[in-house]
């Protein structure tokens, strides 16, 4: 099973749900691609796998009549239903004694208020804005000052990632910035093992746009011990 | 032989009494067709014919796919099969020792039609 928070979440979910209706017998989800979500205690992963394979075999099939829906099984013992709920399946298999209503609304309301739900949480996790590898320009002369310039593509990504609502949910939460909202620091990492935060601007000269370069300035280059043409590492500083 | 002359003579009106009730479905509005499949004989009747085969398949399917289903969660046979996609709804039930798979449009409602049929 599928450990990540979102997986867990919709696990007590199912949890929750096996309490408050007893009549469930098993219940899982699993997604379109056939990776298993979350289920209850009592299935176990080959019964899951086999009921899968004949479902994804079905699907196919049923493509004849349009995108499946729902699959429903009725025998003396119960009813088995497989709904398709986003990208998602859910299968309930519940006695006979089942209230419909109560199916009707876990099938169609709550779970996928849930996945609704999750899927507008999920995204909290934080957001990694991966380091850049850049080639190391020494900047010179008497204007060069103590800020580095790198691409305004470069900016733009780490900006784009700031505009990600998912980014804004996790700072409505916490009541934090995740990222600051323009970015004027950067983090800069030698393959030495040597970092510091500096002040960074947008790059002027034409020619060095889109070569994936950075310009330090030839002093910041001698406290970092690296030289034109190093690689380093440069990623927004929070 | 006198009792199995009159076994034959109960499942040949049962089979004749469940054709005249599929003829009558057929004509309601909605209804797209069936597929009648005995262990000898089959008989389809569809508006579509060129999805004959592909329907043929789906109906197979569905019993394969439900029989594997219910054993693997230990629920017994399956008496009553629905399919729903976006705009089609396939029933398929097992009726006198042939699988009968009826399709029809989603407004269609199929729990009158098992109701009748079974």
């Amino acid at each position: 099973m599928n450990r990540d928070p979102y997986a867990i979440a919709l696990n007590n979910a199912i949890t929750e749900i096996h309490k408050a209706y007893p009549d469930i017998k098993n219940s899982f989800i699993f997604t379109k691609n056939g990776t298993t979500l979350t289920g209850d205690q009592e299935t176990d992963q080959q019964t899951i796998n086999s009921i899968q394979e004949s479902f994804e075999n079905l699907k196919e099939k049923a493509k004849t009549i349009g995108n499946l829906e729902s699959f429903t099984i009725t025998t003396k013992d119960g009813e088995l239903t497989l709904s398709n709920i986003k990208d998602m399946h859910l299968l309930l298999a519940t006695s006979k004694n089942a209230d419909k209503n109560h199916i009707h609304s876990i099938t169609q309301v709550i779970i996928p208020t849930i996945l609704k739900t999750m899927e507008t949480l999920a995204p909290i996790q934080p957001q990694i804005t991966p380091p850049k590898q850049l080639i190391v320009d020494t900047l010179t002369g008497f204007f060069a000052g103590d800020s580095v310039q790198i691409d305004t593509e470069i900016v733009k990504d780490w900006t784009k990632n700031n505009d990600d609502p998912r980014a804004r949910v996790k700072a409505a939460l916490t009541g934090e910035q995740s990222t600051p909202e323009n970015i004027d620091q950067v983090k800069i990492e030698t393959f030495g093992g040597n970092s510091t935060l500096c002040k960074v601007k947008e790059i002027n000269d034409q020619n060095m746009k889109g070569k994936n370069m950075i310009r330090i300035p030839e002093k910041l280059c001698r406290t970092l011990e690296i030289n034109k043409g190093d690689l380093v590492k440069v990623e927004p500083a929070s | 032989m006198t009792e199995r002359n009159t076994e034959t003579d109960e499942t040949e009106n049962e089979l004749e009494e469940l054709q005249e009730k599929l003829q009558e479905i057929k004509d309601q509005e909605g209804i797209i067709g069936y597929i009648l499949r005995g262990t000898k004989s089959a008989s389809i009747d569809l508006k579509d014919p060129t999805k004959i085969i592909d329907y043929a398949v789906l109906s197979s399917t569905a019993f394969d796919a439900s029989t594997n289903m219910t054993e693997a969660l230990q629920m017994g046979e399956p008496k009553k099969i629905v399919i729903e996609s976006e705009e089609t709804k396939l029933l398929s039930m097992n009726v006198n020792n042939h699988r009968l798979s009826i399709f029809m449009e989603k407004t269609v409602n199929h729990n009158k039609l098992y109701k009748n049929l079974k």
